[in-house]
């Protein structure tokens, strides 16, 4: 889906009204989610793309509380398009990331045959001395 | 049965045809083949492929909502046949792939407790499996080798069994935390025994916590199927054809099935034939497929002179507590996967108000996008007349900042008593991509089931509470949680109330066999794929050892 440069400026326009500036946190338009995090949002969920489109559409960049809002009370099914995109968008930016601290899914090294503290530490030999929970099949 | 070497070319006829190559139709196909005997496999889907899952990309959380969602109504593809669910409380969830279902799910391996095998003897309730845990445990401990649990040995919550083949994975921040409430109240808890091996094992890569399990795993790690059992049926000359989707089991003038009619990738219509059919297309395809091989010998549909097929669907309600802690937990690496389990309430105490009980698996938070739409419920709803910038805005960032990397949940798996009310049936509109009527789910919640979560819910923020948390958020019986689709052709000794028997041979039909978790008298409380594949191994054996007196058409 390709999206002019007036249409991005009033994704980013919408999208700074759901996701404004916060102490530390950027706003959704100072993250840069109306370019590629847009178009890789978009290009993941083309299911949403007709209900994207026509939220955008219904949407002003003049009146943009004005234009969301109404989005929101008269069509939802756009509203969460438009929501979800940007959200995902904002998330997936390496500045936000880093903010917030989420490095993306990682694979972490570990030694799967390191000791873990809960065998050392007792927690676990307490659950043992506990003993059995199951109830054995009757016999008979 | 001939017995003749594998190999078979197309549409020849073979010993054995098997319908499903999830869990248990691949266990049937690994041990028919390298016992020599020809086996044909139809499987819907295709071959799931590692580089398409999205767990390595920027977007994972999106594409899971969507693409990769459990749910086939959602996804909407053409493999996928639609389920029609408007008068079902839950919706069901599976895959269409070599794999089956297991692509996707979370690799909780928990195998059935004795107990389970006899709630009409311990509980007066339900019925009693024909065999025992000691019966099956046998079979469990030769599967166990083949998946590559990891694990750790000695869980009191169970009879002491061989040990797994691989060590524990990390409990991680978040199990710890998890661990921290357990202890406090003296309640059971053990390291989370999963479908994913610590070290390399049996053409698995070892899990490097990636917490993508549950969208397919990009690192080969999480044991499915297609990696641990289907190379060594192929290797044996097991035939697997896919992209073939079964429409009717074909039965002959005595009565026994012939073989199947498939719908091909290119829409032509193919004949498999067999000495012996083995159906394994999980609790709701299984049914389907029964329901849809009507012939004038059966006109209720195949090996239902019962009428018990598509009865007793069960699905296991599900429940979920978030608890929010003040320490960062590392909420997005896995497993994903349960990093601890516990069974505190698993057994029956009719004091509390209902029979049965549940397990608890504890699991990470996930990634920014899923703290903003927990289990699949909109946090944010503005009120008529309320502003969006009201419930979004700043609100967005004070959720993400107390939640993403704070959290963990606690899934809630009660067990589901069957009632016949619960069914599979067939949709008189509704159908798939090929033109073949898709099933209707009508299931009710149980009263039981909704005093046994409520129940469950309440003692899990207990639990939270105990490890310090400063917000709990619980969402009760979440809809889209239709994982464990069992009990819809039961097994039993009186043909008159059952379908199969304890070795899954049809009643009516002595050489149509199903060897899935459709065939299960009770379901348990826990994730059932150790036990639909170790009933299949013990099955199978079975079949094998008995071939020379199989009737075959």
């Amino acid at each position: 889906m390709l999206l002019d440069d007036a249409s991005r400026a009033k994704f980013a326009a919408i999208a700074d009204r759901l996701i404004p500036a916060s102490g530390k946190m950027p706003a959704a338009s100072s993250a840069s989610v109306q370019h590629a995090m847009l178009d890789l949002a978009l290009q993941s969920r083309p299911d949403l793309t007709e209900d994207f489109t026509r939220g955008l559409a219904a949407c002003s960049a003049d009146a943009p509380s004005q234009s969301i809002n109404a989005l929101f009370r008269e069509d939802r099914t756009g509203f969460n398009a438009v929501n979800l995109i940007a959200v995902a968008a904002y998330y997936m930016t390496d500045e936000v990331r880093d903010l917030i601290g989420y490095p993306g899914q990682e694979s972490p090294a570990y030694d799967p045959h390191e000791t873990p503290d809960y065998l050392v530490d007792g927690t676990l030999e307490r659950v043992v001395r506990r003993g059995p929970l199951y109830r054995p099949t009757p016999r008979g | 049965m001939s017995g003749k070497t594998g190999g078979a070319r197309r549409d020849e006829p073979v010993d054995v045809l098997i319908v499903g190559a999830g869990p248990s139709g691949a266990v049937a196909a690994r041990y028919l083949a390298a016992a020599g005997l020809s086996v044909v496999a139809l499987e819907q889907g295709h071959w799931p492929d590692a580089a398409d899952f999205p767990g390595r990309k920027r977007e994972f959380e999106l594409a899971a909502q969507k693409r990769w969602h459990p749910n086939p109504n959602v996804r909407d593809l053409p493999r996928d046949y639609p389920v029609e669910t408007s008068a079902s409380d839950i919706n069901p969830l599976m895959y269409a792939a070599v794999g089956g279902s297991t692509t996707l799910y979370a690799g909780h391996w928990t195998p059935f407790l004795p107990s389970d095998f006899r709630v009409k003897t311990l509980d007066g309730i339900a019925d009693d499996w024909p065999f025992t845990y000691e019966d099956l445990l046998p079979s469990l401990e030769e599967i166990e080798r083949e998946v590559g649990v990891s694990g750790l040995p000695g869980n009191p919550a169970y009879p002491p069994q061989r040990a797994f083949p691989t060590p524990p994975l990390p409990i991680g921040k978040a199990g710890r935390k998890a661990v921290e409430g357990l202890d406090k109240l003296g309640w059971h808890w053990w390291p989370g025994t999963n479908a994913m091996p610590s070290v390399p094992y049996n053409g698995l890569n070892p899990c490097v916590r990636r917490g993508t399990c549950m969208t397919g795993c990009p690192e080969g790690a999480k044991s499915t199927v297609n990696i641990t059992f289907w190379p060594h049926a192929i290797r044996s000359g097991a035939r697997l054809i896919t992209g073939a989707r079964v429409r009717e089991i074909e039965v002959n003038d005595q009565g026994l099935a012939t073989g199947a009619v498939y719908i091909d990738e290119n829409g032509r219509e193919r004949r498999q034939r067999a000495a012996v059919v083995i159906v394994c297309a999980n609790g709701i395809g299984t049914p389907r497929l029964l329901l849809l091989s009507k012939s004038k010998r059966f006109p209720d549909g195949l090996a239902n002179r019962s009428g018990m097929v598509g009865k007793r669907l069960m699905m296991h309600p599900f429940s979920a507590v978030l608890g929010v802690f003040e320490d960062e937990l590392d909420g997005w690496m896995g497993p994903f996967g349960q990093l601890v389990e516990s069974f505190e309430f698993y057994e029956t105490d009719a004091s509390r108000g209902f029979m049965r009980g549940a397990k608890w698996g504890a699991m990470p938070g996930g990634g920014p996008l899923g703290v903003t739409s927990f289990v699949g419920s909109q946090i944010f709803s503005a009120g008529e007349g309320g502003m969006v910038e009201d419930v979004w805005g700043e609100n967005l960032h004070k959720l993400v900042a107390r939640r993403f990397n704070h959290c963990l949940v606690y899934g809630i798996i009660g067990e589901d008593l069957p009632e016949e009310s619960n069914q599979v049936v067939l949709d008189p509109e509704l159908t798939d991509s090929d033109g073949v009527p898709a099933p209707k789910l009508l299931y009710k919640v149980s009263q039981n089931s909704h005093d046994m979560l409520r129940f469950h819910v309440a003692r899990c923020t207990e639990a939270v509470e105990a490890a310090g948390a400063i917000e709990t958020v619980v969402v009760h019986q979440v809809r889209d949680t239709g994982w464990h689709l069992l009990g819809s052709c039961r097994m039993g000794e009186d043909a008159a109330t059952s379908v199969v028997d304890q070795w899954g041979r049809s009643h009516d039909v002595p050489n149509l066999y199903i060897f899935d978790g459709s065939t299960f008298p009770t379901s348990g409380g826990v994730n059932p794929t150790a036990t639909i594949m170790s009933v299949a191994l013990r099955q199978v054996r079975r079949l094998i050892a008995q071939r020379h007196l199989q009737e075959a058409a």
